[in-house]
Formats: structure tokens, sequence, C-alpha cells
């Protein structure tokens, strides 16, 4: 088959589709995120410490895959780390949390970070700079921000959060509220500097909460910070990876305009929301890494089949991560394959 | 002053000729004149209005009036300047670019007040006569243009060019005693569409046709007023000719043009088009697009404001043309 | 709901700052079409740079809640037109005329009308040439007017929905724009086109015929009005009303409207102090045409505008410096930094002409409305000769009222290249600048030093 002309830039299909309208094609945004330092053949380290290596890095992949989104990521603990979590930063890998801010600290010690200042959270910033100045009227930038559930454990040690969820819950709200804030003000940056915040919580996936616990305590905050941006209007994805299938009926209550889903049947996520809200997702990201091209390639065909279904809309994507080394090979041939099917218009 | 100049084909000749003036249309395109004509418009606007403007303006005396038309808003806007720095008298007829004979109508009655207020006569009077002379010019010229469409072409565009400039300065006799030498061609056959074209083009169509020869065009300063035919020898029979023209660009919707040029294309088995455009003409460069796409068959796009440096340019890419079209018929 | 402090001109950081202080039910109190759900549009200059609108981040913008409710409405509409669409509206594309055809329009109830060549300003705002390089693909030569990013729209269905409609107008029209319209006609979209008839001056030089001359200014009404007549019929059919009181009423609203932004500016231009920037004031003065696609709500902005510049004028506030020299503007600029640009140099806009004066002026409303629409037409600003055109300003030149004239043309607009000589030679008293705006990104460095001089020249 002939890869089809796009009619569209990539913004253009997104804005489409946050409006409730069919774009030319359905947006391909498999997540690109810290493996664009692959692709642009630096360290990792390089990339989640340097705005400007984050942006190189991210343009490079762009102009090798074609895309429709930059998304700006590179672990869960950024926020955690701005507000005094210590973190190591292994050359080729990616940044791993030794010492828990509330393992030295007491809550009141926390500060809401300043994201001009804190730790890495100004390498986003001045990655989203960049990337906007250059590409920012084809392309939108999606920043990725960790929910406050996610960032809460990333201060914790999680066992002890897990516990206290059960024998402290106040304290936990307690976090959570501090943890609002954070990335309240995080977004505030994110917006001002031309990015799309997204919001992500892998932490309060069912692989790691009980639905009741997710409900208790993650759901009120992703809710909260989403609440927050629509005062923006600003279209919100809402990215739960790993296992999401008993907590799929809650998730239209987070009042994300987009919820990105990973470990999960997405013909069960067609069949339960898609009516409410938009799909993105799901393909597995380890058959992404390891599997062959053809492989890819049929799978998603059938997925982007089963996705189109939403009445809503449906983002073709990786349910989580591109693991770092992928080969680039693969990659494409996700996108050839998405690009060559996914297509509303005749 | 026995000019009445104008500068559309849509002005009947026949009407300003009855008025005792010798019609002399307006198309005058060199590199010096034009680039007098930007002491009064901008270097963006077209070189032919800017020439022409300095042309008037460095003759002024020679003009009993200008008739004027909405056909292009550059050529309308012509007379604005014109009328800033000169007094002429000008009057604008307001061709309509709908389908919208009655208003047509009403503007050629217009004129015919216009011009019975400044020649003092009442041009009905010949007005028979005149339209008989223009009719047997534009017989000659088809004569002419039926050799330059014979399968195997006998009269050059660039020979065609000479009387047909008699025809637009208004010199009836000339066109009538004109002679054209034969000139067979067995180069490949195209169509020329576009802007107008000035007096001083000989050189240009010189130039085309080393390579290609011209058998057909709608092209003001060439074919594009011979396709008026008048039947009845009445100011009701000049409106109805010059409304039922094949239509300007400019009409809209232009599907009529684009039908026409087609039918052109295939009645005098063309081989390729030459799409002429003036810099800036937007009604020409916006549709060439879809001249290529309707006509079916290669066009070379030629753009020009006159200026003698891109000769060369020209030449390469006119014979690359003419190679290309050989290698396909 | 907003702090009340001094006017003035703010970045899109301080914006926001300023927006974090609103309520969520202060947001939620602005909807268009009445609809809470989608219809919500009090956003700042933010939301839309995220969008693309990449320009937003270097603009300044008035400091009033009334300025937030007017670009967040402003920047909304492609939102809104699609919107209008899924909640069954009929969406006509007027294209040409600038500012009577609409009127017909919104008499017929659930249908709006829209300009698609008002994209113009798109390519700007988001510093991006997509929408331009799409026309050229399509066949619009480099060197035309900006509005040809309508045919690159048009091709991509993304910044508004397929009209169900499209009219057009033609004939004493620049030639940029009808040949734009021509090639999105080509591209399959069907499109009514009618006549504009040329207003002449030209006959006074010959003979004195003021009954013939009547005769045939009612004959030039008569075309229009048949060509109305025409659109009112298509509308008719289209919607199934044919109730002619509905067009009062809609010519009414329109006065209403016009009436508005009329005092707005009249206000703002006399006040000893500018109390509301320029650029506000210019996406004011094409909001005439059509009410940025939902008309009672632009009317409900514009008392909310109007109500600002009378108070800042009541406190003698404003701004800019009171001693701002004042400067009249001709043709739009496409670049909407310039507006900015220009007042940062302290000279003031205090007139303009913006190629829409028929959108200006009041419809009469006693007279049989085809008719009433037809004379206000025919005040159009580029169907006439260009002395025509601006007799006001110079009529105001010679009151001293202005001391300098800025032109802003776009290379290739066949009206641009036709008039700016013409009237730097009639506006022979005070300075005049004529510049082109170049493309997106915007205006070059050296086209900024040419303004400085010529904000320098007029200050000393």
């Amino acid at each position: 088959m002939i890869e089809r002309r796009d009619i569209l830039t990539s913004r253009e299909r997104f804005g489409l589709l946050v409006i409730d309208e069919r774009p030319d094609r359905c947006n391909i945004m498999p997540l690109v995120t810290s493996h664009a330092s692959t692709v642009a053949n630096m360290s990792v380290k390089d990339y989640y410490t340097s705005g400007m290596s984050m942006a190189r890095a991210q343009l490079a992949a762009l102009e090798a895959y074609r895309h429709d989104a930059i998304s700006l990521f590179s672990e869960v603990g950024i926020i955690a780390e701005a507000m005094g979590s210590v973190f190591e930063y292994p050359d080729n890998d990616l940044p791993v949390l030794k010492i828990p801010a509330l393992t030295k600290d007491s809550l009141s010690e926390i500060p809401i970070p300043d994201p001009c200042t804190a730790k890495r959270l100004p390498v986003y910033l001045e990655a989203i700079d960049f990337i906007y100045t250059a590409v920012g009227d084809r392309v939108p930038i999606l920043a990725y921000v960790p929910a406050p559930f996610t960032t809460g454990m990333m201060l914790s040690d999680p066992n002890e959060f897990l516990i206290q969820t059960i024998k402290a819950p106040q304290s936990i709200h307690d976090i959570m509220e501090i943890s609002l804030q954070a990335a309240i003000t995080f977004c505030y940056h994110i917006i001002n500097a031309g990015g799309l915040p997204v919001i992500v919580d892998p932490l309060a996936s069912s692989s790691v909460v009980s639905p009741q616990c997710y409900k208790q305590f993650a759901l009120p905050y992703e809710r909260r910070l989403i609440d927050y941006l629509h005062r923006y209007d600003l279209d919100i994805i809402l990215h739960i990876c790993g296992e999401t299938a008993p907590i799929l009926d809650l998730l239209p209550a987070t009042n994300a305009d987009l919820i990105s889903v990973d470990k999960v049947d997405l013909g069960l996520v067609v069949n339960k929301v898609s009516d409410r809200i938009r799909v993105v997702g799901n393909y597995n990201t380890s058959k992404i890494a390891f599997s062959s091209p053809q492989v890819i390639n049929d799978d998603i065909r059938a997925m982007v089949a089963e996705g189109m279904r939403s009445p809503k809309g449906y983002i073709v994507a990786t349910g989580c991560e591109v693991p770092i080394m992928t080969p680039m090979e693969n990659i494409k041939a996700f996108i050839t394959a998405a690009k060559e099917t996914a297509w509303y218009w005749v | 002053m026995n000019l009445i100049g104008y500068t559309c084909p849509y002005v009947p000749v026949e009407l300003l000729s009855a008025a005792g003036f010798q019609p002399y249309c307006l198309l005058h395109g060199n590199y010096e004149l034009m680039q007098k004509g930007t002491e009064y418009a901008r270097i963006d606007a077209c070189p032919m209005v800017r020439a022409n403007i300095a042309y008037v303006l460095d003759h002024t005396e020679r003009f009993a009036a200008l008739v004027g038309t909405t056909g292009c808003d550059m050529s309308r806007r012509m007379f604005d300047v014109i009328s800033e720095y000169a007094d002429v008298p000008i009057f604008i007829v307001n061709v309509p670019r709908t389908d919208n004979p009655v208003m047509y109508s009403d503007e050629i009655d217009r004129l015919i007040k216009e011009l019975s207020y400044l020649s003092g006569k009442d041009i009905l009077t010949n007005i028979t006569h005149e339209i008989i002379k223009w009719k047997t010019a534009r017989i000659v010229l088809r004569g002419f243009d039926e050799k330059r469409a014979a399968a195997v072409s006998l009269v050059s565009t660039s020979d065609f060019h000479g009387p047909a400039r008699s025809f637009y300065k208004g010199d009836i006799n000339r066109v009538l005693t004109s002679r054209v030498a034969e000139n067979e061609s067995q180069r490949p056959h195209v169509f020329m569409i576009g802007s107008e074209l000035s007096y001083e083009s000989t050189n240009f169509l010189d130039l085309i046709e080393e390579d290609v020869r011209i058998v057909g065009d709608d092209v003001c300063g060439l074919s594009r007023s011979l396709h008026v035919n008048i039947k009845e020898n009445t100011i009701d029979g000049i409106k109805r000719a010059y409304y039922e023209q094949p239509p300007c660009i400019y009409r809209r919707p232009n599907h009529e043009f684009h039908k026409f040029i087609s039918a052109q294309l295939k009645e005098r088995t063309c081989d390729g088009v030459i799409g002429f455009t003036l810099d800036y003409c937007d009604a020409y460069e916006f549709e060439m697009r879809t001249m290529e796409k309707v006509s079916g068959l290669p066009l070379l796009r030629i753009r020009t404001d006159y200026a003698a440096e891109k000769i060369s340019q020209l030449r390469t890419r006119i014979a690359a043309f003419g190679e290309m079209l050989c290698s396909k018929t | 709901m907003l702090e009340d402090i001094a006017p003035k001109k703010i970045s899109l950081l301080e914006w926001s700052e300023r927006f974090e202080k609103l309520t969520d039910d202060d947001i939620g109190r602005f909807t268009y079409y009445h609809n809470e759900e989608w219809g919500r549009y009090l956003q700042p200059p933010a939301t839309f740079m995220v969008y693309g609108a990449r320009q937003l981040k270097r603009l300044q913008f008035d400091n009033s809640l009334a300025a937030l409710r007017m670009w967040g409405f402003v920047f909304n509409e492609s939102e809104r037109l699609f919107r209008a669409r899924q909640c069954g509206k009929k969406i006509i594309a007027t294209m040409g005329d600038l500012g009577t055809v609409p009127v017909i329009v919104m008499a017929f109830p659930g249908c709006t009308p829209f300009y698609p060549e008002c994209i113009w300003w798109t390519p700007f705002f988001n510093e991006s040439n997509v929408l331009l390089d799409t026309a050229s693909e399509l066949g619009a030569p480099e060197a035309a007017c900006f509005s040809r990013a309508a045919l690159g729209a048009f091709f991509k269905r993304a910044y508004f929905p397929v009209p169900d409609r499209i009219f057009a107008s033609t004939g004493a029209t620049c030639d940029d724009f009808t040949s734009t319209i021509q090639s999105i006609e080509h591209l399959g979209f069907d499109v009514t086109w009618f006549e504009v008839p040329f207003r002449r001056t030209y006959p006074d030089r010959i003979y004195d015929d003021a009954q013939f001359e009547a005769k045939f200014l009612k004959r030039t009404e008569d075309y229009l009005i048949k060509e109305y007549r025409r659109i009112w019929d298509i509308m008719a059919g289209l919607t199934g009303k044919e109730n002619t009181d509905i067009l009062i009423e809609s010519i009414r609203k329109t006065n209403r409207l016009r009436a508005l932004a009329r005092e707005i500016m009249d206000e703002t231009h006399n006040a000893e102090t500018a109390p509301f920037p320029a650029l506000e004031l210019m996406t004011i003065e094409f909001g005439n045409l059509y009410g940025y696609a939902d008309i009672d709500e632009w009317l409900s902005i514009l008392e909310n505008v109007r109500d600002t510049v009378q108070l800042r004028i009541e406190r003698g506030t404003g701004i800019q410096p009171k001693n701002a020299v004042p400067i009249a503007w001709i043709n739009p600029s496409a670049d909407p930094f310039l507006l900015n640009f220009v007042e940062d140099l302290n000279l003031r806009v205090v007139d303009t002409e913006y190629v829409i004066r028929q959108a200006l002026v009041q419809i009469d409303e006693t007279a049989e409305p085809f008719r009433a629409l037809a004379r206000s037409f025919l005040h159009a600003s580029l169907i006439g000769s260009t002395r025509q055109r601006i007799a006001s300003i110079l009529r105001a030149i010679d009151q001293g009222k202005i001391k300098g004239v800025l032109i802003t043309n776009v290379l290739g607009g066949s009206h641009c290249a036709m008039e700016t000589k013409l009237m730097e030679r009639m506006i022979d008293s005070v300075p005049v600048l004529s510049l082109d705006v170049p493309p997106p990104p915007g205006i070059t460095e050296q086209i900024k030093t040419r303004i400085e001089a010529f904000a320098e020249a007029l200050h000393d």
C-alpha cells in the first residue's frame, strides 16, 4: 500500500480531534520520549539534564519518524526531585530515586518548587521554548507532568506510602495537596512556554494500587489538576500506564479529554468509555522493542481498526514510552502502518 | 488629438470610431516605458499598466479621451492615476464579471451618451459603416489566423502580430492592405494564453517561435478581439456580439473560459500550451495550474517584466520545451 | 472580577498572571451560543499560544477584562464555527464584499456567516507559512494578497467547516481575492458569485446631466438589489424562511453593532489620551463585518469595551502618553505586531481606512431593506477612486487632526500596487510612510528602522 500524503499538519489534526471533528487521519503519537536520545545519538543523561539536548533529540526524532507530537519526558520523578527527593543520574539510563524527600524532611519543609530554577524542571521549559520556536506552528508539544499521586509516591518511601494510604489517609491527602500545587505551578510554566501538559500517573495504575485506592487518593487530584488546566480551555491527555481495566469506568470522572491507556484490551476501552472520552493507545512497548517490523505492521493495522471505532476519536500510540534502545525501523514500521491505515477522510 | 485610448476587448471599437476617433488600444510594454511608469505606480503594478501610464502621459496631446473598463483591477485603477496627472476625459465601462447582460447593455448606452457629448456627433448615424469596416478587418485577420492554425502551419504568430498591431492601433486601412508571408513550419504546435501582449513584443514572439509554432492564442494584443462577430448592424447587435464573445478569464465563474480554451486546443491540434504572464498578473498566475489540468497538455509558464536580461534563460527554457514536445509527438 | 488597575498594554505572561486571579465562576460567566459545555471563551493569550498562535508570545494586549473577553472570543472563532455546525447551524461563507451579505445571512435564524479571507491574519498570529505554502501548492502566486491563505484553509478543512453556501463578490474588486475565490471554486466548492458595481467619479468631467446621473445611480443600486435578492432567495430556500421582516430586524441589529463600534472608535480617537490600543481597535473595526460568528455575544463584548473606554476617559487614563503623535493608517496590516510596534513609538492611530468603509456606515432603516443595503454598500472602499477612498483622511489632515500617514501594503496586491503612489501624492502636507508587510515571520529589522525614522520625524 502506498502511504497517502498528509493534508493537515499535526497541529491542525490534533486541533480538529479535540473539538470533536474528524481530521484527515488519526494522530499518530508513539510515546517517543527518552528514546529520542538514541535517534540523536546522545547519552540519555545528556537528554534529561539539558534542555537544549532534549530539544535537539526530540527534533531529530520528529525528523526521522514524522509522527504527530513532540513528547517531552524523561521520568516521573521530576517534580519530586525539585521538591527534595534525591536522584542519581546514570550515564546511560534514566534517573534513579535514591533518597525520597520525606525520608529526610517533614512535609512542612517540602517547598513548592520554582520551575524556572528547581533541579531539572527548567530543562523541560528550555526544551519547550526551543522546540516551540522551531516547529510550534506545526506540531503539538506535549510535556508530560507527573500527577500528584505519582509525585507523592516519589517523595516517599513507596512501601511506606502505600501502607499510609490505609493507616493514615489524611497524611497522604496532605502529600497530595502539596504535590498538586507543585504540579499546577509546573503546568502554569509549561503553558506559558508553549507546551501542552499531559498528566501521567503510572503509579496510580491497577498494577500498583487497588481501584479503591485510586478512587480515593489519585483520581480526586488528577481531576483537580485537570480542572485547573481546563480553566485555560486546554484539552488534557491523562496517561496511566500499566493495568487500567479495573478503573476504566472511573476514568471519565477525571474530566480528562483524552485517556491514554497501556495494558488493557483496546476493544474493552473503546466499548466502555470511548463515547465519552477520546482514546489514546496502546501498542505493547515490549513488542515495539523486540518484534520484527512485519509483525508490528500487522499488529498496528489491527489495532488501528479497533481504535478507530471510538466515536469521540482515537490517537494511535504506544501503551507507554517507546523503550530507549528500540530499533528505529520498528518505530518506522509502526508509523508507516498507521499512516497507511488510519484515515478518516476518503 | 484624434486617438481614443481603450484597454479591453469589451469596449466596442465601432462606437469609438463612429464618434470620429481612432480607437487605440493601450498595449504598450517595453522596458523603458515600464520603468518610467514606476514614477506613477509601484514596482509591483502590472508592467503593461505602468508602461501605458507612461505612454499616455508622454502623448497626452494625441488622446481625445480614454475608455477603460473594470475588467482588471490594475487596469481600472490606471485611469485613476492618469486622471491625477493629465486632463484627458476618461470613461469607465463597468464590464460585469458575472453573467449580467443588462448591466453591460446599460453601460454601453452610457458610453454612447458620453461619446456623443465628447464628439458632438450623433454616433448612431454612421454606425453601420463602422460595423462593416471593423468586421472586414476582422475577416482579414481571421484569414491569417486560419493559415496559422492549419495542419501544417503556414503563418507564424510573429508575422500575425504585424496586422494585429495595426488592428489594435485602429489603423484599419493598414490591416486591409496587409500581407503576411507564408512560412511553413513543422515545429510542435502550441497555443498561447495569458496576459496582454504589447506592441513591442514581436521579438519575444520570434524567440518563442524559434522552437515551437504558436498556432492559436487567446491573448489581448493578438487574436482575442477577433471573436467578436456582429450579426445585426445595430447598437443591439454590437452589444450582443461583444457581450457574447468567448468569456474573458475574469468572468466568474470562468469555466466557460476554460471550455473555450480546451476546444481551441483540440481544434488547432496543439501539442502544448504557453502560459504567458506579466509580473503580478494575478488572474493568469492563479489560473495556470487549472489550465494545465484542464488542457491535459504540457504547459510552459513564461513570466516576464520585459527585462532583457532574462532572454537567454528564456531561450533555453523554450528550447527545452520544444524538445520535450518533439519527443512526445 | 479583575483588579481595577491602570490601563496598560501587557504581555502574554502578565496576562497569565492576571488570569490566575479569576475564579472558575468568572471564567464560566462568558459563553458563545449560550453553551456551557464547550462555549466558554474567557481564556488568556497563553491558551491560544499553546495551540500554535506563536506571535502572541511577543504581542502586547490591553489589560482590561473587556480586552480579555475580546481576544478570547476572537481567537475562539475557528472552534466556534465547528461547534456551530455541530449544533445544527448553517455555516455561510460570505466572501469579498466585506460587510453587507452577512446582514442578509444573519436575518435567517440558525445561520452563521463568516469571512474566510479574514484568515489572512492566521499566518501572522501563528508565525507560520503553512497556509500560504498550501495556497502556493494550489497555484496561488507568492506576490498576491495574504488573503490567499483562504485557499489553503479551504483545502485543509481544518480552520472552518465546509460551508453550506459560499457567496462571493466579484466585479469592481481587487483581483487577488477574486482569483483566490476562483481557485477555491476550482477545488470543487460551489460558489455563488454576485456582482459589485463600480462607483464612478469621472463623468463629472464631461457633461453635467444630473437627471441622467441620478437615474444611473439608481440603476447601480438596482443591480445590487437584484444580487441581494438572489442571495435572499437562496437563503430562503436553504432555511424555508421568507418573510423580509427578519431582514429589517437584522439590519437593526447590524446598525446597533456598527453604532457601538463607531462610538468606541470615535471616543478613543478623540480622547485626550488613547484609552484603548490600536490592535484591539482594528479587531473591533473588523468585528463589524459579521460579529465574529456570534453577533449577540460580540455586542455584549463591545458594550464591555465601550464601558471600559468611557471609564478610562472619565479618569483621564490611557495606554499611551498624552503627547503621542496622531496618525492615520491606510490598509489593515496583516501583521498584528506592527500595530503594537507603531504604538510603542508613541504614534497614536486616530483614523483608519481599512478597506471596509462599507461596514462602518449605518444602514437606512426607513428605506426598503434591499435598497438600504445596496446604498450602504455603495460606500465601499475599493469600488471607487483612490481620492474618494481617502477623502476623509485628507479632510482630517486639513483640520490638523492627523500629523502623519502610514500605509501598509501587500506586495502584488492589485489595489496596493496602484493606489499607494497616488496616495503619497495626494497627501502632500504631512509625512507619509508606505511599507510592504513581509510574509511571516513578519516585519524585519529594516522595516522597524524605517518606522522608527518616520516616528522620529513626526516627533521632531
